[in-house]
């Protein structure tokens, strides 16, 4: 019979004292491995979204860290909005021209002005074919508004990529207690947008496609179409070509309500394990258009006003009026405005010597049906922005936040005379790096060090318990030993056989623990990915740590090929539970070995 | 040694011999130190000067861990209080009697002591759930397992009823006749004593007069 076979006999004998001292050991090492494997799998993904497919993040001036926890995490109460102009500052020449065509100041002209008088050059939006009839004064206003229009954004020279973003609302999955964030953007964040510099990994879909900038294929769809991430996708049971409605401000709170609006999913993302996949992304241009999202703005032009005021000059815009009031034009406008349209486009691919301009005018012209938010109404809650790959440029990028920070952007708001009325100009930017390396260093590496303390005093106890649990037996083990030694076995044997004792109870709990401790990483699996957007089941171990973090100063003597070997810290439970049933088991094998045969082995 | 520290002489036996499969009873009263002979003999307690020699090996010589090997070799070992580990069934109790030995036995071995002590039935029983009758046997079959050539019976029948009494001395007697065991069994029941051809008071063979309590 094996010392293995006795050990375990005198363990299944002692059954419930046993049973108490596993289950002691158990749940030390499952708080142990709990607080390891979500810690560390948290703190990874945290780390991995450390790399981002942007290095500044520009937003209204406030926490820098909430800002940061809001634009990368999609966590945190939402921050405030800044003007949608200073994406546009970001932004190419070519954007701009079809951006700020869009704007009330536009629409203003076309309102005022029965002809055109001089075409500015290049200003081929909309509102060019109704810039007939100009007063000088107002004509020279235009061409300056024109020109600044035409020129690019103020950092587009520092920029490569720039997405804005539009936080606040939530989907909440009927029928149950889930919600997720909505984040409006364009499909530039999946086109263009890398979920890590390094990897250059992009998003993918599972199914469907990405919604358009401004649907040029299906008029009856229009803007209003989403995408989901893959955790929305299967939690919330969201399937293509499900509409989803948004709901306005978090649903917790009593002023929240459910917009009317509903958006499709046309696009499931593949899952990326990062807060992405508990993202509704709603295209941002439909996103505009739903109740509570349109700034009401007033006139803040220098122009004359009053009895002597030209009666073109637009008046101020009152906030409770409907946004059609100025932005919905009249069907001679449409009219006038698609042949205009038509003509620009059949003389550009003339010149391009592009053929099938016909179908392409078709689908351009259905758009044209729909109208956009007047930029000026727009808000976005903040612009993820990659600096400029060259490398002269990107250096000079670095100091991009410096200058936001000292208000440079909002000079870019010069351009239009309609302002919102209670807009938040104020703005910073925020490198999204320093502030997560901040938030580890502050919050997360310290609470990990306490709670790792924490578990590991439970462990302790856990393994005290061990001892306890022996120690009570003692005097029932001593006659048994007695009796072992009179059949012939020697004192290191009975030692021997204290310590297997002690490593099985001591392992029994440890593998039950671990067990436990991944059960419970599985069962908080979904709550953890509500608050931190990580998932995590049973099988998520504690992420594999470089082997010089462990053995710090010692690495020295460490062959290089050994350091380069990544361990879980799990990993680590093996030989530390040994350790901790070799010394727990010190006491009952001393004691084992001390016996004294003849005295307790009685009669 | 006593509680209070002082060192007093228990045995003092000038020679006392077994020839091999010889039968011996050894009588006396409680506390003559019978038991002490038994541990000196199986190396269990070292004597302060003179010697124990089995089967032409001279026990005292070696250290405590090599007598230990010597006794789970050549010594059999049956207890008063049958001293049966609780968590263990008949023929596990059978076998760790096999596990401290040099050549262990096989199963098989233990298997056919159990039936020869008449537990063949009882095997998977543990001590609990058996009459102290069996328990004995088991312990028997046990101090048997490892073919000792001396086998030390420590009053083995003083917890048992006088139906079993005979029973146990019999098989003890027995076994050792047919596998050449040398017995040495200590009682003090007249009784079972006259069973045996050889009787030896310890009285008689230790110099140290003895008082009742003074030791074992």
């Amino acid at each position: 019979m094996s010392i293995f076979k006795i050990a375990w006999r005198s363990i299944q004998h002692r059954g419930f004292g046993s049973l108490l001292t596993i289950i002691s050991m158990a749940l030390g090492v499952m708080m142990v491995v709990a607080v390891l494997s979500i810690h560390g799998v948290v703190s990874q993904s945290f780390k991995n979204n450390n790399s981002f497919g942007y290095n500044v993040i520009v937003g209204a001036r406030g926490g820098a860290m909430q800002l940061t926890m809001n634009t990368v995490y999609y966590l945190s109460a939402p921050v405030e909005n800044i003007p949608y102009e200073y994406y546009l500052a970001f932004c190419d020449e070519e954007t701009r021209q079809l951006e700020l065509s869009h704007s009330i100041a536009a629409k203003a002209l076309e309102n005022e002005l029965n002809t055109v008088a001089v075409p500015p050059p290049g200003f081929g939006g909309p509102g060019s074919f109704l810039l007939n009839g100009l007063t000088e004064h107002t004509l020279k206003a235009t061409q300056e508004d024109v020109m600044e229009i035409n020129k690019p954004g103020l950092y587009r020279p520092y920029t490569h990529i720039a997405i804005p973003i539009c936080l606040g609302d939530y989907y909440e999955v009927p029928g149950s207690d889930l919600n997720f964030r909505c984040v409006g953007t364009k499909p530039q964040f999946f086109t263009e947008l890398v979920l890590d510099i390094e990897t250059q990994e992009t998003f993918s879909f599972a199914e469907g496609r990405c919604f358009y900038e401004w649907n040029l294929e299906d008029p009856e769809i229009g803007p209003h179409e989403c995408v989901v991430g893959a955790t929305v996708a299967r939690r919330g049971g969201v399937e293509l070509g499900d509409t989803v409605f948004p709901t306005h401000g978090n649903p917790a709170s009593l002023d929240s309500h459910i917009h009317e609006t509903p958006f499709t999913v046309v696009g499931i993302l593949d899952a990326t394990g990062t807060p992405h996949d508990r993202v509704v992304f709603l295209n941002m241009e439909g996103f505009f258009l739903m109740d509570g999202h349109v700034n009401a703005v007033e006139d803040n032009s220098v122009l004359p006003t009053g009895d002597d005021a030209p009666s073109a000059v637009a008046p101020m815009f009152d906030p409770d009026s409907p946004i059609e009031d100025l932005e919905t034009p009249t069907e001679e406008d449409i009219a006038a405005r698609q042949d205009a349209e038509v003509e620009r486009i059949r003389r550009e691919l003339a010149e391009s010597d592009q053929e099938s301009g016909d179908e392409i005018s078709i689908e351009r012209l259905a758009a044209l049906n729909q109208e956009r938010l007047a930029i000026e109404r727009r808000e976005v809650t903040a612009v993820l922005v990659r600096t400029s790959l060259d490398d002269k440029a990107g250096v000079l990028g670095m100091f991009l936040p410096s200058q936001i920070n000292q208000g440079d952007l909002q000079t870019t708001l010069d351009w239009s005379s309609y302002r919102p009325i209670k807009a938040q100009t104020a703005s910073q930017a925020v490198n999204p790096v320093g502030e997560v390396t901040k938030l580890f260093s502050l919050f997360v590496d310290p609470v990990q060090w306490i709670l790792l303390a924490l578990t590991v005093l439970i462990c302790i106890v856990s393994a005290l318990s061990i001892v306890v649990g022996i120690y009570n037996s003692m005097n029932q083990r001593r006659h048994e030993i007695a009796v072992m030694r009179a059949l012939g076995a020697s004192r290191s044997k009975v030692m021997s056989i204290m310590f297997v004792e002690s490593i099985m109870l001591a392992c029994l709990g440890g593998f039950l623990g671990w067990i436990a401790g991944h059960g419970l990483n599985a069962a908080l699996g979904p709550v953890i990915e509500d608050r931190t957007g990580v998932p995590m089941s049973f099988f998520d171990f504690a992420p594999a740590i470089p082997l010089t973090q462990y053995l710090g100063e010692l690495s020295e003597f460490v062959p290089e090929a050994i350091l380069a070997m990544q361990v879980s810290p799990e990993l680590l439970l093996i030989p530390g539970l040994m350790i901790l049933a070799v010394i727990v088991g010190v006491y009952p094998a001393f004691s084992a070995y001390k016996t004294d045969v003849a005295g307790s082995l009685g009669k | 040694m006593q509680p209070d520290g002082q060192l007093v002489d228990i045995l003092d036996v000038p020679a006392f011999n077994l020839d091999a499969g010889e039968a011996v009873a050894l009588i006396g009263p409680s506390g003559c130190g019978k038991s002490t002979l038994l541990h000196v003999i199986s190396g269990i307690t070292r004597p302060d000067s003179g010697f124990v020699k089995i089967d032409g090996v001279e026990l005292t010589r070696f250290s405590e861990a090599v007598r230990d090997r010597i006794r789970a070799d050549k010594i059999g070992y049956v207890f008063q209080t049958f001293n049966l580990l609780p968590a263990f069934s008949a023929l596990e109790n059978v076998q760790l009697g096999m596990t401290f030995a040099k050549n262990r036995a096989s199963m098989a071995r233990a298997k056919e002591l159990l039936e020869k002590v008449g537990l063949g039935h009882r095997m998977g029983n543990k001590p609990g759930a058996m009459s102290v009758g069996e328990q004995q046997r088991v312990a028997v079959a046990r101090a048997l397992a490892n073919k000792p050539k001396l086998l030390l019976a420590d009053e083995p029948t003083a917890n048992v009823d006088p139906k079993n009494q005979d029973q146990i001395v019999k098989l003890i007697r027995e076994s050792c006749a047919d596998e050449k065991i040398a017995l040495l069994m200590v009682t003090h029941s007249m009784k079972v004593a006259d069973q045996f051809d050889r009787v030896d008071k310890l009285e008689e063979i230790n110099r140290v007069v003895s008082e009742a309590g003074a030791a074992g």
